[in-house]
């Protein structure tokens, strides 16, 4: 698409905008992938009545605070790049911009109250499990809560799992075939410990040795989609300094912290850590691509009895990562697992971050259609690729009276191989 | 009043300009929609505005002047192993391509491939005596109103067409046909969605109100006698192939409605299968000879002429059912039943003939009323 | 104040918060796919039923106010364009497939039900609908039947008007009325015919009854490899003139490849023009037509030859072949997607001289088209940035479309005329012949509101029916 953006001005990150809006051709083959212009169906909601809203905003030819709300219905899952055929990088263009745009913003006091609380609690270990507990009291005073925190209030789960931090290291089981770091993750690790376990057990069965850096932390995923970069850098640059070069894959387990250290080099573009940050950004590997791509070294046991499995997509798995046959042909390795595909696959759950506290009505109803569609394939267990999927469906499956277990891809793996799925 | 005749475009343009009501005529089959002689519109004979203009096998099309005779078409597409897919009626010897696209229905061997398919060109005279051309020559062309197709059931009641361009299709080098013995309506209409929907494509598929299915195949000769027995197992009660020569006398005859009486009127009602039984029930009632065509997408009906064609017409209203009256003495008005198109209709044939030079009666306005 | 006025009863109609009148949302709906032109609508009315659209419509006529229907806004020819004094009706949300009788092989659709969608309802029956323009994981039935969209398999089925039994439509004025019926067979002038493809100016339709055709029971691909885009035109020359109608033949050139690669992958044969040819129809009758393609292919010089008949590696083909326009953005910051078309038997002379006129320009063009058809794609690639460039682009644009007609083709075989070919009708058309289409449209839109400025060109204030006459 022409644009007339003073790209010039925009200095060094400006290509991180005028580039995807260039390449976009209008098509519109992103309308039916995109999560707000399936539910609310009007074109400004759309991935490319987005890309035009920046486009007009770049060009001075619209207000920003015009545009603001409808990019801000953009959950950022990136089914839009799934679906185009021109190869726009809608993800970097929607997170530069909200970087571009967040630190002028003036939001309404409790909105920001909001933003701070969240961002400032889901990825420090202590402050979550006393939100957590806090919760719990404020659950039973709902009605004492100020309106725009009891979406937080209703997503903490009812009791958190005992802490359990992970070993420094997994050591290789019989030959050595590859050495790794793992990212513990912050949430993962206060919401569902036992994801990150798994993956060290998985891994370490297959022969991978699997160290667990000191001194990492939050990938400032969270902060960076959220259009917080000054903040997702703070905590990016705990993690240059903590993940060791000498490893061959930095492995996520969380579909959103993988896809937000992927962007590293796009984060530190024209900062003086950009080298090292975009060097760790190319090793970072999801931990279902790695294993695939390495190789099981023996599949796990025959189920003793059949398991239906239903497979989700992590949006920043799926569309930010484009990792889709690994995890699928890991479970399918499982002899007796059935593995089932939903309805609607492609389509968000809703959960996508913070956006499930910003934006709640629309994150329930992605979220009750997903486990409708979820429940309709008849599994008995539901495998994601993240945490924040996983707790999603989790919490609409109950509403629905279908508690089924939610469990990551590692974790149906680490149970078939203890025979305990 | 006799004829004017027209052998050229120019002489139409006149006749036209002349400003009193005519109608186009040219091949004397589709006695029905042509002028009562004692009344006062004059029918303009335009069969000698006939040949192929152009022709090239390998392109699959061709344009011919609109009284062209059927024959020489069917004879020139056959030699080259081509045929109308369409298979306009052949209701007699002088059938023209003008005549069978004005009539706009198929035969019974145009089961999925209805005349407006194919036409995709026109140049016609409209009711101003302008010339004008709509379509183009080649398959596909989505510039301008499609008026090659609104051309196609028109009756020479929108313009007359002097000249029109056709797509055409391979002809099977050899065909087959098997006979069903389904008992009754009910049977036959589900043997018929059956057979439609089954994974022998079928060419034609009729139905007779015994519930009878004839279904006819076309394809490479050495393959054809498999198939045909592949389409007769495909469902129960199996049906049977018919022998070679019985085959091609039967689809010979059902072009040209041998069954209709002499003095019967041929008249086409589109139907859907759905709405065949209780159609058929009233039919059954007034004993009339009827066939359904094109998987009972079509119903066939003679009609005596004796009786008032405005009998049927309600019959058919009441059925929200419309139909051509092809045959038999002329008719103030040969489309009948439920009008179709409303103020749609009323504005496009108050464009194209402000004066009212076609028959003065638009089918536009609708119905037989 | 008028405008507020319009505002207010727009409102009242129970469109409520779903008349769009921000800024943001005016610019959101200012193009379709074509963004050569961009236009913000004085409001959007975002209709929920039937019924509101027909409102809508009455209230437009009674205020002389213009209208633009739109579905997903995915025209190449600016055909949803807005009108800047006039209104958008969106009609997205009328999506539902309201029922499929799989008996007759019929669908009755609401207009914003997307192409693709209509499919998927009838795939439980054995049933599919026939049109597939490559954006039909997007695109509307309202949108297809109003520019008669094709597709690749068109060459056998037919155009979106050849699928279209019934409509019910609202005329520009507001008045409902049906066309057509449930029958493949029709009786009077064809009025669904004539409402199908005319770029909405006829007015909108609410409801529309669809031909499905049977899922045949096998399908097979061919990908043939050629040395140069002219003998794969003669290759699809012979597989037609030997009496076989595959239900498509699509060829791409190796720009058009590259594009195709670099967006989905679909891993086509390399070296060369590609021709695509897929059959479909009974087991038996499939292996031998394939066998004499094979055979025709061969004759005509085929380097390299790869069939299939896997569900998954069929669809990677056409979904490489669906997405090449779009796809084209990775090749070129600005590309005109043209939609001439020859007779088939003249594609070869065709594509020699774009390449031709492409040269002479310096002006790099990719190809990809519906050979069977004789429908040209050649995509004219440019940078906007670069003085002149549009123009240039342009001008190469106009000489292929005279160049279609000068072969005997047309300037448009399913993308419609829209804003952007208006100027080229005339190419196609005498003074006469479009005097007659404007006079048709008058009598349908007395106020030229429903989708003004597409296909024809306003006529001069003294333009009239005498003047056309002489």
């Amino acid at each position: 698409m022409k644009h007339e953006i003073p790209v010039e001005e925009l200095g060094v990150r400006g290509p991180l905008m005028a580039d995807p809006i260039a390449a976009c051709v209008h098509c519109g083959f992103c309308l039916p992938s995109c999560p707000t212009y399936v539910t609310m169906g009007e074109e400004m909601d759309s991935p490319r009545g987005r890309i035009f809203l920046i486009k007009e905003v770049l060009e001075g030819k619209l207000e920003v605070e015009l545009a603001q709300p409808y990019l801000d219905n953009c959950l950022g899952c990136q089914a839009c790049e799934t679906a185009c055929p021109s190869g726009v990088r809608y993800g970097e263009l929607i997170t530069e911009f909200r970087g571009r745009v967040e630190p002028r913003r003036r939001r309404p006091v409790a909105e920001r109250a909001r933003r701070e609380l969240a961002l400032r609690t889901l990825p420090h270990g202590k402050r979550f499990r006393a939100a957590a507990r806090a919760g719990a009291v404020a659950r039973k005073l709902r009605a004492a809560v100020p309106r725009t925190v009891r979406p937080m209030v209703d997503l903490l789960p009812e009791r958190l799992p005992p802490a359990r931090p992970l070993p420094c290291r997994f050591a290789a089981q019989g030959e050595r075939r590859a050495r790794v770091a793992l990212l513990a993750g912050c949430v993962q690790q206060q919401l569902d410990p036992e994801i990150g376990w798994a993956a060290g057990r998985v891994l370490a069965r297959n022969g991978v040795e699997v160290i667990v850096p000191a001194g990492q932390g939050c990938c400032g995923s969270l902060a960076m989609h959220s259009g917080e970069a000054e903040g997702a850098r703070r905590l990016a640059r705990r993690n240059l300094a903590a993940f060791p070069e000498d490893v061959d894959a930095v492995i996520t387990t969380a579909a959103g912290c993988g896809s937000g250290m992927k962007e590293y080099g796009a984060l530190f573009l024209g900062e003086p850590e950009e080298a090292q940050a975009g060097a760790l950004a190319g090793r970072t590997r999801d931990v279902a691509d790695f294993l695939y791509a390495l190789g099981l070294a023996e599949p796990p046991p025959a189920l003793a009895c059949p398991r239906r499995v239903a497979y989700q997509d992590a949006c920043h798995l799926a569309h930010a990562q484009k990792v889709t046959a690994p995890p699928r042909r890991l479970l399918s390795a499982i002899e007796g697992l059935e593995l089932l595909e939903p309805a609607e696959a492609g389509l968000c759950c809703g959960s996508a971050g913070i956006y499930s506290l910003e934006r709640p009505e629309v994150a329930a109803e992605l979220g009750e259609r997903k486990a409708r569609n979820l429940l309709a394939t008849g599994a008995a267990i539901l495998a994601s690729g993240n945490i924040g999927c996983l707790t999603q469906l989790q919490s609409h499956l109950a509403r629905l009276g279908h508690p089924i277990p939610a469990l990551h891809t590692v974790q149906v793996l680490d149970r078939a191989y203890s025979r305990t799925l | 009043m006799s004829a004017l005749l027209a052998t050229d475009v120019a002489a139409v343009q006149e006749a036209v300009r002349a400003g009193r009501p005519l109608l186009p005529v040219a091949g004397g089959t589709q006695t029905a929609t042509h002028p009562d002689p004692a009344g006062p519109v004059r029918a303009l004979d335009v069969s000698g505005l006939r040949g192929v203009v152009d022709y090239d096998p390998a392109e699959l099309t061709f344009t011919a002047r609109a009284g062209t005779p059927l024959a020489e078409i069917d004879a020139m597409l056959a030699s080259h192993g081509q045929h109308l897919p369409f298979d306009p009626p052949r209701l007699g010897e002088g059938a023209t391509l003008g005549g069978a696209v004005a009539a706009g229905v198929s035969g019974p061997n145009g089961f999925a491939a209805g005349v407006r398919d194919f036409v995709i060109g026109v140049r016609f005279v409209d009711g101003s005596g302008r010339l004008a051309m709509g379509g183009g020559k080649v398959v596909k062309n989505a510039a301008g109103f499609d008026l090659p197709k609104l051309m196609a059931g028109s009756l020479g009641r929108l313009g007359v067409m002097v000249e029109l361009s056709l797509k055409v299709f391979p002809r099977p080098a050899a065909t087959a046909t098997v006979r069903f013995p389904t008992a009754g309506l009910p049977a036959g209409l589900a043997a018929i969605a059956a057979l439609a929907r089954g994974p022998v494509p079928v060419s034609a598929l009729d139905l007779t109100p015994d519930g009878a299915v004839t279904a006819r195949i076309g394809g490479d000769a050495g393959l054809i006698e498999v198939r045909a027995e592949r389409l007769a197992r495909s469902i129960e009660p199996r049906g049977e192939p018919l022998a070679p020569a019985a085959e091609s006398a039967h689809w010979e005859e059902a072009r040209r409605f041998a069954w209709v009486g002499a003095d019967e009127r041929l008249v086409v009602v589109p139907a859907a299968p759905r709405r065949v039984l209780a159609l058929d029930a009233d039919l059954h009632r007034r004993g009339l000879h009827r066939r359904y065509g094109l998987a009972a997408n079509v119903a066939w009906i003679a009609w005596p002429q004796a009786e008032p064609a405005a009998e049927l017409s309600d019959l058919l209203a009441a059925q929200a059912a419309s139909g051509v009256v092809l045959t038999g003495p002329p008719l103030p008005e040969p489309l009948i039943g439920a009008a179709t198109g409303g103020a749609f209709a009323r504005r496009i044939a108050a464009a194209l003939d402000p004066a009212g030079i076609f028959a003065g009666s638009a089918p536009a306005a609708g119905g037989a009323r | 104040m008028e405008t507020a006025d319009l505002f207010t009863e727009l409102r009242s109609l129970g469109l409520g918060e779903r008349l769009l009148t921000g800024d943001a949302q005016l610019a959101a709906f200012g193009s379709d796919a074509l963004t050569a032109f961009h236009q913000r609508p004085l409001a959007v009315a975002v209709v929920e039923s039937a019924a509101e659209v027909a409102a809508v419509v009455r209230l437009c006529h009674r205020r002389a106010v213009p209208f633009v229907a739109r579905g997903s806004g995915t025209s190449l020819s600016g055909g949803s364009l807005p009108v800047g004094e006039g209104i958008v009706i969106a009609l997205n949300r009328l999506d539902r497939v309201l029922s499929v009788d799989p008996d007759a092989r019929t669908a009755v659709v609401e207009p914003g039900v997307i192409n693709l969608a209509v499919s998927a309802a009838a795939a439980p029956h054995g049933l599919a609908y026939a049109p597939d323009p490559s954006s039909q994981s997007v695109c509307t039935i309202g949108g297809n039947l109003a520019f008669n969209s094709g597709g690749a398999h068109c060459l056998k089925h037919g155009m979106t008007s050849n699928h279209v039994l019934g409509l019910c439509v609202v005329l520009p004025d507001g008045e409902v009325v049906d066309l057509g019926g449930d029958s493949t067979e029709h009786v009077g002038p064809d009025w669904t015919a004539m409402f199908s493809g005319c770029e909405g100016l006829f007015g909108i339709a609410i409801e529309a009854t669809l031909r499905l055709v049977p899922i045949p029971e096998s399908v097979r691909t061919a990908l043939a490899v050629f040395d140069s885009l002219e003998r794969a035109g003669d290759a699809v020359a012979a597989i037609v003139g030997a009496g076989l109608v595959p239900v498509a033949m699509e060829i791409m050139d190796p720009l058009a490849i590259e594009a195709a690669e670099a967006s989905v992958s679909p891993g086509y044969p390399r070296g060369g023009a590609l021709l695509i040819v897929e059959l479909e129809g009974e087991e038996e009758v499939v292996e031998g037509e394939l066998a004499a393609v094979e055979g025709l292919l061969r004759d005509c010089g085929c380097a390299e030859m790869r069939t299939t008949a896997d569900p998954d590696e069929r669809a990677l083909i056409w979904k490489g072949r669906k997405s090449a326009f779009s796809a084209v953005g990775w090749l070129s910051p600005d590309y005109i997607v043209q939609d001439g078309v020859v007779p088939r038997t003249r594609l070869g002379e065709a594509l020699r001289e774009i390449e031709r006129l492409g040269a002479e320009r310096g002006i790099r063009v990719a190809n990809v088209f519906h050979a069977g058809d004789g429908n040209l794609h050649p995509l004219i690639l440019f940078d906007g940035r670069e003085a002149g460039a549009v123009e240039r682009a342009e001008e190469l644009a106009a000489e292929i479309l005279a160049l279609c007609v000068e072969l005997g083709g047309s300037i448009t075989g399913e993308h419609g005329v829209g804003v952007e070919k208006r100027e080229y009708m005339k190419l196609m058309f005498s003074a006469a012949d479009l005097a007659l289409m404007e006079d048709v449209r008058a009598a349908v839109d007395p106020g030229r509101l429903a989708n003004r400025g597409k296909m024809l060109t306003p006529p001069p204030p003294a333009a009239s029916r005498s003047a056309a006459a002489a």
